[in-house]
């Protein structure tokens, strides 16, 4: 099915960029320098966007030339590339952007032809549609589980492995104390937060639990 | 494909010697012109890929460049600026790609490497100590006579001599040597799984250009390679690093855990590396070393992971399993064919035994050196995505349990069955057992590009 890959929706649009003559900064040069200072950690607005696995946007200029005996074309105008993995449908995501990261939205997307705003959501998803280009090919980073669920996995893994490494040897009895102790653990942990760096890997410090044998 | 000229290779390039005393010296170039003289004497000396029809020689010289050296000794700009750009930049500008930070950055490292003085390694190899004193006298006169280049730091190793012989054994207590990778064209000793998988199971040679530049690689291209042409054929590039190992603190945290595993210390070990410590392949004999395994050229580097995708019998982020995957990544091993090296190296310092008290600092550990004709395709690429990382492995953030930089914060599991002497195990809590001391890269010229380095003839047009 296109633009599905499993659960997870593969969305691609090109916006073509505004070309005003009378800027004094062009506005595929503006978008660049906004561009660059979106932070992409758990500060990311797309963070909060939460039903997204991967976000990029770049800008594209043009097709290159790279001279004979290839023959030279261009394409009618820059676009910003908008491509994004997320879980559910394409209309409650894009709605979700526009209530959840309006001015983000609204900083990057004035800079291009007939963008209406996000106050009209309905408007914003029809302009955003009549972007879109169908997504046939995937970046193969998820394995058909929400972002939750992934977020969640990674950290239940983590922790089981640190469970085993501080309990392996102990007793029968000492095991099912501690492995109780853990489960409750586990399941009182706060949701883990997307973006963050480490989150897959093993606990840092601060988010590091507890365990019975440490007390 | 044309046969090699053995005679044109630096014989370290196609051979480990087998020799069990070594010296390598590091030299800074006085000035082009004499340093080019130094070359000059040194060229008959050299020992080139030659059959050796009357046994091993006495000892063994071979010579490398680091960029700077090159530079020190003036070829054109053209050439120098030709050669790939990590060489161009060396192995310490390169940390943060290999993980060389922390406990292992720079700033930990031997004078010498830190401070970038090294142009030339000059190494003897030899049969007995007093042939290699006797060698660097002699190749000190000659630095001396031409007052071409003096040596700024000078490291030993050499093969430990246990109950009666040479063993191939470092300080951890592993027998190495095992598994480099056969070459078309390379004159070797040939066991089958020291090549390429192919699809019906049996073993080939790599391509010729995976080892050695001027020759197609496994892609049928031909290696990034300085110009001209005659520079670069038959040469290859050689990384080289001095690891110190923390022999306390690996005795002490195996002890500890094997108290806990149930298979025992002995088998925990093998879990660590994926042989155990006599050399016998994890993969072939899971429950016990096995000395005819190991004695038996056909058999003792010859297995795949294919039927061990779980991992229960070498555990999947074993040493081994991570330097060659072979089939573990599917594709019929094709994936791991652009990135396997080709290991010489030796321990340094002295031998402790395992019932004898030993101490993590002093100088001992293991100089590793690997021989590749892209450092970028292949010793980088291993040492960040293979050492320092486990993704393709499925392994998330996990490094290689003895060689990789934990920074306080890293695990090794090894994955079992309900068999309780093959249990779960999850190792936690990884000091660094190995320590990077210092390095760089270098480039081992042919007998033609030397002699034309030595006349001041390279011409890059």
């Amino acid at each position: 099915m296109a633009n599905q890959s499993g659960n997870v929706y593969g969305l691609t649009i090109l916006s073509p960029i505004l070309q005003d003559p009378n800027a004094e900064t062009s506005h595929n040069c503006a978008l660049r320098m906004k561009l660059a200072t979106l932070p992409r950690d758990e500060s990311s607005p797309f963070a909060r966007v939460s039903s997204t696995h991967m976000a990029r946007l770049v800008v594209m200029d043009d097709v290159v030339y790279m001279g004979m005996p290839s023959c030279e074309e261009h394409l009618k105008s820059q676009y910003l590339v908008f491509e994004t993995n997320f879980d559910g449908d394409l209309d409650t995501y894009l709605a979700l952007m526009a209530r959840e990261i309006p001015t983000e939205v609204d900083g990057i997307w004035q800079h291009c032809w007939g963008y209406p705003g996000v106050q009209d959501v309905g408007g914003f998803i029809s302009y955003m549609k009549k972007c879109q280009i169908t997504t046939t090919f995937y970046f193969a980073d998820v394995n058909n589980k929400t972002v939750q669920q992934t977020l969640k996995a990674l950290q239940t893994q983590a922790a089981v492995a640190e469970f085993i490494e501080h309990n392996q040897g102990r007793t029968p009895a000492e095991l099912q104390k501690s492995f109780a102790n853990f489960l409750q653990m586990l399941r009182n942990a706060p949701p883990p937060i997307p973006g963050r760096p480490g989150t897959g890997g093993p606990p840092r410090i601060e988010t590091r639990m507890k365990w019975a044998t440490r007390n | 494909m044309s046969k090699l000229d053995a005679t044109d290779i630096q014989g370290f390039v196609l051979r480990g010697y087998g020799l069990p005393f070594a010296r390598y010296m590091f030299l800074e170039i006085a000035d082009a012109h004499s340093g080019q003289a130094f070359i000059g004497r040194l060229l008959d000396q050299i020992t080139t890929g030659e059959h050796w029809d009357a046994g091993k020689p006495e000892w063994a010289l071979n010579v490398a460049f680091t960029h700077k050296g090159l530079v020190n000794l003036k070829l054109p700009d053209a050439s120098l600026l030709s050669f790939p750009v990590e060489f161009l930049q060396g192995m310490k500008a390169r940390g943060e790609i290999l993980y060389d930070t922390g406990e292992n950055g720079p700033e930990k490292w031997d004078a010498v490497w830190r401070d970038g003085r090294v142009d030339i390694w000059l190494a003897v190899n030899s049969k007995t100590k007093e042939t290699l004193d006797a060698g660097c006298a002699d190749l000190q006169r000659l630095m001396e006579e031409t007052g071409g280049a003096r040596v700024v730091d000078s490291q030993d190793a050499g093969a430990f001599f246990i109950d009666g012989h040479w063993s191939t054994k470092e300080h951890f207590g592993y027998t190495d040597g095992f598994g480099n990778p056969d070459f078309l064209g390379v004159e070797r000793d040939t066991q089958p799984g020291q090549g390429k998988l192919t699809a019906d199971g049996t073993w080939a040679p790599l391509a010729t250009g995976e080892l050695l530049l001027g020759y197609a690689d496994e892609a049928g291209e031909l290696p990034v390679a300085p110009i001209p042409h005659l520079l670069a054929s038959n040469g290859t590039f050689m990384v080289y690093r001095k690891l110190h190992q923390n022999v306390a603190t690996f005795r002490r945290y195996l002890e500890e855990k094997g108290k806990l595993y149930s298979g025992g210390k002995e088998k925990l070990a093998s879990k660590f590396i994926g042989r155990w410590r006599d050399g016998t392949p994890v993969e072939l004999s899971p429950d016990a070393p096995n000395q005819e395994i190991v004695q038996d050229k056909r058999r003792n580097v010859n297995f795949t992971f294919g039927n061990d995708q779980d991992g229960t019998r070498c555990p999947i982020g074993a040493h081994v399993r991570r330097m060659n995957p072979r089939d573990a990544f599917g594709f019929n091993g094709r994936l791991i064919n652009r990135r396997r090296i080709t290991r010489r190296g030796l321990p340094y310092g002295p031998y402790v035994p395992e019932d004898q008290p030993v101490r993590d600092d002093g100088e001992h550990g293991i100089i590793f050196m690997a021989l590749n004709a892209s450092l970028f395709r292949q010793f980088e690429f291993v040492q960040q995505q293979w050492v320092e990382y486990g993704n393709d492995a499925r392994l998330g953030n996990d490094k290689d349990m003895l060689m990789g930089n934990h920074e306080g914060r890293d695990r090794y599991t090894i994955q079992g069955t309900e068999d309780p002497k093959n249990p779960p195990f999850v190792c936690g809590g990884l000091p660094n057992f190995v320590e990077l001391r210092g390095g760089d890269y270098f480039f081992l010229p042919s007998m033609t590009a030397l002699r034309m380095i030595a006349a001041g003839t390279v011409d890059p047009r």
